[in-house]
């Protein structure tokens, strides 16, 4: 049985008297890629807002690896395992791309201030170790001839890659991509869904948010579609493009004529 | 490669990159010394009228840079806006006040209790006010500073309206004697103290501490969710803020024998605030820079008696239009590679 390393359990979320997302159930296993799709205002990024912390549910359970998250600060859930993107890109812009990995490799790292400013080892130690890592998923995903250049200097597909650097940074157990390919050309889309599969086969689980089909279709290992904060459908690629509610959904159902 | 514009700050940044441990060293030598030998400078350009070059030193120049690179922790690293700073001051210069008069303990012992009083209230303010941002907060610490002043108006135990009187200097020092009539010993006193706090910011400034107080400017939601723990690290730029303020406060109260809580008024957060802003907000030497600046200006203008502050506001307006960022903006040095592929 494969283990589900991110489990939302009957969902519920209201925003004022709109239900945002009604006893939604969606699950990412092991080692593969799993996609949240649905047209525009159906609640995907609403799902990752939870998921991380940043709003509380009206009632359900969000587990990481077996382990309800809920009622933590972001911060401890993101060093739990979860590692996010954001739909508008939202850099460190004034600090480098090395810092703005760093800052996120730091988490990992036991050591605080004190020992920081004191000099001891173990502050040494982990100063080392953030930044090889953020040096080496620099070059994980081309970048590290840019490493000391800002953030907000970087060219847009740069600035997305390096955001995806950054969530890695975190050695998540899922990684929560939302929206990655926004704004990108076919041949970024293409390079794009080959880095997510380079990101899987290096052992992390990747629930991603994506408006591209062609894109979805041709990485997920399953697809759940959320449609005014309820899930519709669930299943692979290939059975998702055959579901009537979800081409209804995206296509819009006929009224009846009578 | 790019064609670089002409840049003093990247050819010395260069130079200092290639240069050698010794070349360096040698360099902080001479710089430092030339800090410590400025109250031996008798030079009628950069005298101030009615006050002494010496005493201008001390108070407000390196003070000044003192109180202004704590701020700096706080306001430019962190991006927490905080307009009651003078009130770590006050604290700082209350603790020695009063310890002074009350315990036996001299200068330098109640050190340590001025800085652990400021970061106490650090602490103590931050916890509840450090869940709010932006405009909320600055408010909160706005009224954080009045707080200070109107406690010590309205507490007799501790001279009320009227202050504390007779407070005694630091006793002699590595052969230094503190009299009321020579600033000297105070200047070389808080210019080596800064230098630690420099040599303190600038650690923390490079490894994780000053990453997550970056991000935390930056976007502090992405900083959470990047695993910062962003509540404990404000609390920290509070905490380190608040204790070089105290600092500060101490030796002010030391140096300047009688305080009264008129001292500490808004007009000298306002002051510190203006120092970084005007130099640099989160650029350590461009902060430095502002507070000299600042400190000086006014003092230099003394002829004009209080048309100074009209020439001063004037300047800041300039200032402010010419180089918004400050004299010296925080951006970094950036390096770039050709891709090697």
């Amino acid at each position: 049985m494969t283990k589900k390393l991110l489990e939302i359990q009957n969902l519920v979320v209201k925003f004022g008297g709109v239900t945002a997302l009604n006893e939604v159930n969606l699950h990412v296993n092991e080692g593969e890629i799993a996609a949240l799709i649905g047209p525009n205002g159906a609640g995907k990024t609403t799902v990752f807002n939870i998921v991380t912390g940043y709003y509380k549910p009206v009632s359900g359970d969000v587990l990481v690896d077996g382990n309800s998250v809920l009622g933590l600060r972001p911060y401890l859930i993101a060093r739990m395992g979860l590692g996010r993107t954001f739909q508008n890109i939202r850099l460190f812009g004034d600090m480098t791309a090395l810092e703005n990995v760093a800052t996120a490799a730091d988490a990992l790292n036991k050591s605080g201030l004190l020992s920081a400013l004191f000099g001891l080892g173990r502050s040494r130690r982990d100063e080392k170790r953030s930044m090889e890592t953020a040096q080496s998923l620099l070059e994980f995903i081309g970048l590290d001839h840019r490493a000391h250049q800002m953030a907000k200097n970087l060219p847009y597909g740069d600035q997305r890659r390096l955001e995806i650097a950054r969530a890695l940074a975190l050695n998540p157990k899922v990684l929560l991509l939302d929206e990655p390919a926004a704004g990108f050309n076919p041949q970024e889309k293409v390079e794009l869904g080959d880095l997510i599969l380079k990101i899987r086969d290096k052992g992390y689980a990747v629930l991603l948010i994506e408006h591209d089909m062609s894109l979805v279709m041709k990485i997920s290992d399953r697809i759940s579609v959320l449609d005014f904060g309820q899930k519709i459908a669930e299943g692979t690629p290939s059975e998702i493009q055959k579901n009537q509610r979800v081409i209804d959904a995206y296509l819009g159902v006929a009224e009846d004529a009578s | 490669m790019k064609a670089k514009a002409f840049n003093l700050r990247d050819i010395f940044g260069d130079w200092w990159e290639s240069a050698t441990p010794i070349q360096r060293g040698i360099t902080r030598t001479v710089v430092i010394a030339t800090f410590y030998a400025l109250p031996f400078l008798n030079n009628p350009v950069i005298d101030t009228p009615e006050t002494s070059f010496k005493s201008v030193l001390f108070y407000p120049l390196v003070l000044f840079a003192l109180m202004a690179v704590g701020l700096n922790v706080v306001v430019g690293k962190s991006g927490i806006l905080d307009l009651g700073y003078v009130a770590f001051f006050a604290i700082g210069a209350y603790t020695h006040a009063v310890m002074s008069a009350r315990t036996s303990l001299n200068f330098w012992e109640i050190l340590p209790f001025a800085m652990g009083f400021a970061m106490l209230a650090g602490l103590i303010l931050g916890l509840p006010a450090l869940r709010l941002r932006g405009d909320y907060l600055a408010i909160i610490t706005l009224g954080f500073g009045e707080i200070i002043r109107i406690i010590a108006i309205n507490t007799e135990a501790i001279g009320g309206a009227a202050g504390i009187t007779d407070i005694p200097g630091p006793t002699p020092i590595f052969g230094f004697e503190f009299s009321v009539m020579d600033p000297r010993p105070y200047y070389w006193l808080t210019l080596t103290l800064l230098i630690l706090v420099i040599w303190g910011v600038l650690r923390l400034s490079h490894r994780k501490p000053g990453r997550a107080w970056e991000a935390i400017r930056e976007d502090e939601d992405v900083a959470e969710f990047m695993g910062v723990a962003t509540l404990k690290y404000k609390l920290w730029a509070f905490i380190i803020g608040g204790a070089v303020g105290g600092l500060a406060g101490a030796i002010y109260a030391s140096k300047i024998r009688s305080i009264q809580p008129e001292l500490f008024t808004l007009n000298l957060s306002i002051m510190i605030l203006a120092c970084v802003v005007f130099g640099g907000m989160g650029n350590i030497w461009g902060v430095i820079l502002g507070a000299v600046l600042l400190g000086y200006i006014p003092e230099k203008l003394r002829f004009l008696s209080d048309y100074r502050i009209i020439f001063f506001g004037l300047l800041m307006v300039v200032m402010m239009n010419i180089r918004p960022n400050g004299l010296m903006p925080r951006k970094k040095r950036e390096k770039f590679q050709e891709k090697i592929s």
